[in-house]
């Protein structure tokens, strides 16, 4: 599903280049769960802004399903992360002052879809978050769990075949982080890939992930 | 296009300019201002313009004044008819007319008299002979006046008559006959018509002058050839002719334009204010959003387009408005204030209105001047902050 060959990317600091990964390969099968361990500043995020196409690599080479996205011109990248890929971050980024649900079926406003399609889709994400009975809520009325499983919810409403999720028990409490894991779960159970880049141990023994990879300073360790 | 659009994107645009509407509201406003006094100018122009043409048109070909010592003096009657040996003159009158000050309104009354039985110069006093029995006029030794005539007379306890007072000193009882109405337009408002006889014994001139001439030529374009004959056999005399009226309406009617070039100035930098601020950049919060949208696998492209509605629907409402607020203000109410300005402050206001010229390039014009240039204004920065790293941008 992931396939990453060589990958380096620095960013400018003044007028020095810093590597934030350096010759990184890696390779997630369908299905699989992988969980990225790693400090903050260690390359997580990066990491998995170049698997999204969010970002572009130096060098070396990103493939999702099979297509090499950091190729993709950006309008193909976004379709290929609309369509597959579902991302969840560590500050839920919903759209402030939109309902719950206007935040749900954002990500499927390109495709231009029935309304009678896009409002099942989004229903059915919804419910699969138990988040359904505060669609029409303002997300920042919600509380910071509520506002987590709208942002998976909006992560699943184009039935992904990889969630991306950076950090996301960071802004949660232990009851939540544990509510969240239970969704990851179900998601393992219906096949979806899953990266998940994180510091929170609580991820560290579970069950359901298929391997625990560590990064530092930018490398795999 | 319109078979590829996405509605739900519109929908998504107007729910965010929905959801700034205070700032969003701010820039409507303040765009519809804009365009509404710059089109109520450009529109009062047109219409003053366009009434004022069709005045000169009944002004007489050439007027022949005469000055001695450098002042304007009468103009004895026997050159009328020694002028028509002229070849090129078709008809030769000569007018007996003045400004009759009228102290407790602090107005000047054009007075002009008038004989039954002579073709008249102008197309108003034909179609006011037409209306009036001249003759009777003459016969009862009365007069008819304009609209705002009768007003500032009747304001003044004159309500059927008025009494003039001759350079003697003599008092001249002159009864209303008529009233002219203000379909007449422009030059009928401040008139007051009667016979030949009563205007000499109101302006205290002898019967053989006249106060200026009117000369009707065959072929329009010789009137220069004319005026030089004119000139020549009278150097004492001076020739008005229709076009130089109309250069010297224009100068009026371009200085005032003057001022209105201020105000363009001011719109337009107004404007240009509005158009740096949203070109200098988005806020933190419209960056973030775009960086979302890219994360959630909105293309740059989405972006734009999303950016190109907001911005559409937002000028396009606010020319809307401000035009459509321009016709009304014009042609409805008749631009209050900004008319006054053009027309300039007098007791006798003509009454004529602004007639309806719609100039379609001007249209085009302001519509090019905001829409465009707002819409760009938007996208520039949007697309500026999707074509940058979501990434960096969400941070």
């Amino acid at each position: 599903m992931i396939a990453l060959k060589d990958v380096c990317k620095s960013f400018m600091q003044g007028d020095e280049s810093v590597f934030a990964l350096n010759q990184i390969s890696l390779h997630v099968k369908r299905g699989e769960c992988v969980v990225l361990k790693g400090s903050s500043g260690s390359g997580k995020s990066t990491l998995l802004s170049l698997i999204a196409g969010l970002a572009q690599p130096n060098s070396g080479e990103v493939r999702v399903d099979g297509r090499e996205i950091s190729k993709l011109p950006e309008r193909f990248s976004a379709k290929l992360r609309r369509q597959k890929i579902g991302f969840i971050f560590q500050k839920f980024h919903l759209i402030p002052h939109l309902t719950a649900l206007e935040n749900v079926i954002t990500p499927l406003i390109p495709e231009n879809l029935s309304l009678s399609l896009l409002d099942e889709k989004a229903k059915t994400s919804m419910e699969q978050c138990g988040i359904a009975h505060k669609a029409s809520m303002r997300v920042n009325r919600l509380s910071g769990g509520e506002q987590q499983r709208v942002a998976i919810a909006r992560a699943l409403v184009n039935q992904p075949l990889l969630i991306l999720a950076d950090e996301p028990t960071a802004n949660l409490d232990e009851n939540l982080s544990r509510e969240l894991i239970a969704q990851f779960e179900k998601l393992k159970d219906k096949g979806i890939t899953q990266l998940i880049a994180t510091h929170d141990p609580l991820f560290f023994e579970l069950g359901f992930v298929d391997r625990i990879i560590e990064i530092k300073n930018g490398e795999l360790v | 296009m319109i078979f590829n659009m996405n509605f739900l994107l519109l929908d998504y645009a107007i729910r965010s300019l929905m959801r700034r509407f205070s700032k969003n509201f701010f820039i409507f406003l303040i765009l519809s201002l804009l365009i509404f006094l710059l089109a109520s100018v450009l529109m009062i122009a047109d219409a003053i313009k366009l009434e004022l043409n069709s005045t000169l048109k009944t002004l007489p070909q050439i007027t022949l004044q005469r000055f001695i010592a450098g002042k304007q003096s009468d103009v004895p009657i026997a050159r009328a008819e020694a002028l028509l040996d002229i070849e090129g003159i078709n008809a030769v009158t000569p007018r007996v007319w003045g400004y009759y000050y009228f102290k407790p309104a602090g107005v000047n009354f054009s007075v002009v008299g008038i004989d039954a039985y002579e073709e008249q110069y102008s197309p108003t006093l034909t179609l006011l002979t037409q209306h009036f029995d001249m003759k009777l006029l003459a016969n009862k030794e009365s007069m008819i006046v304009g609209e705002g005539v009768k007003k500032i007379l009747a304001e003044n306890y004159y309500s059927d008559f008025f009494n003039f007072i001759t350079p003697k000193g003599e008092w001249k009882r002159v009864p209303i006959a008529g009233v002219f109405h203000s379909d007449l337009a422009l030059e009928s408002n401040d008139l007051i018509i009667l016979p030949k006889k009563l205007a000499y014994a109101i302006f205290g001139m002898e019967e053989s002058k006249a106060t200026d001439i009117v000369v009707k030529v065959a072929n329009v374009k010789e009137i220069a050839t004319i005026v030089q004959k004119i000139t020549a056999r009278y150097p004492d005399m001076r020739a008005i002719t229709q076009d130089d009226i109309r250069v010297s309406y224009q100068n009026i009617f371009d200085y005032k334009s003057g001022f209105f070039l201020s105000l363009f100035s001011v719109c337009a930098f107004a404007f240009f204010i509005i158009i740096y601020d949203k070109t200098s950049g988005l806020s933190s919060e419209e960056k973030r959003e775009i960086g979302i949208l890219k994360a959630i696998g909105w293309s740059s492209d989405d972006i734009v387009k999303e950016k190109f509605y907001e911005s559409f629907i937002l000028s396009l409402g606010a020319f809307l408005v401000g035009i459509s607020s321009a016709l009304f203000y014009v042609y409805a109410l008749q631009a209050p204030l900004l008319r006054n300005l053009f027309m300039g402050y007098s007791e006798l206001k003509p009454t004529f209105l602004l007639p309806f010229s719609f100039n379609l390039s001007m249209v085009i014009l302001l519509f090019l001047l905001s829409v465009p240039i707002y819409i760009a204004a938007t996208l520039i920065p949007s697309w500026r902050a999707s074509s940058l790293d979501a990434d960096e941008v969400m941070r």
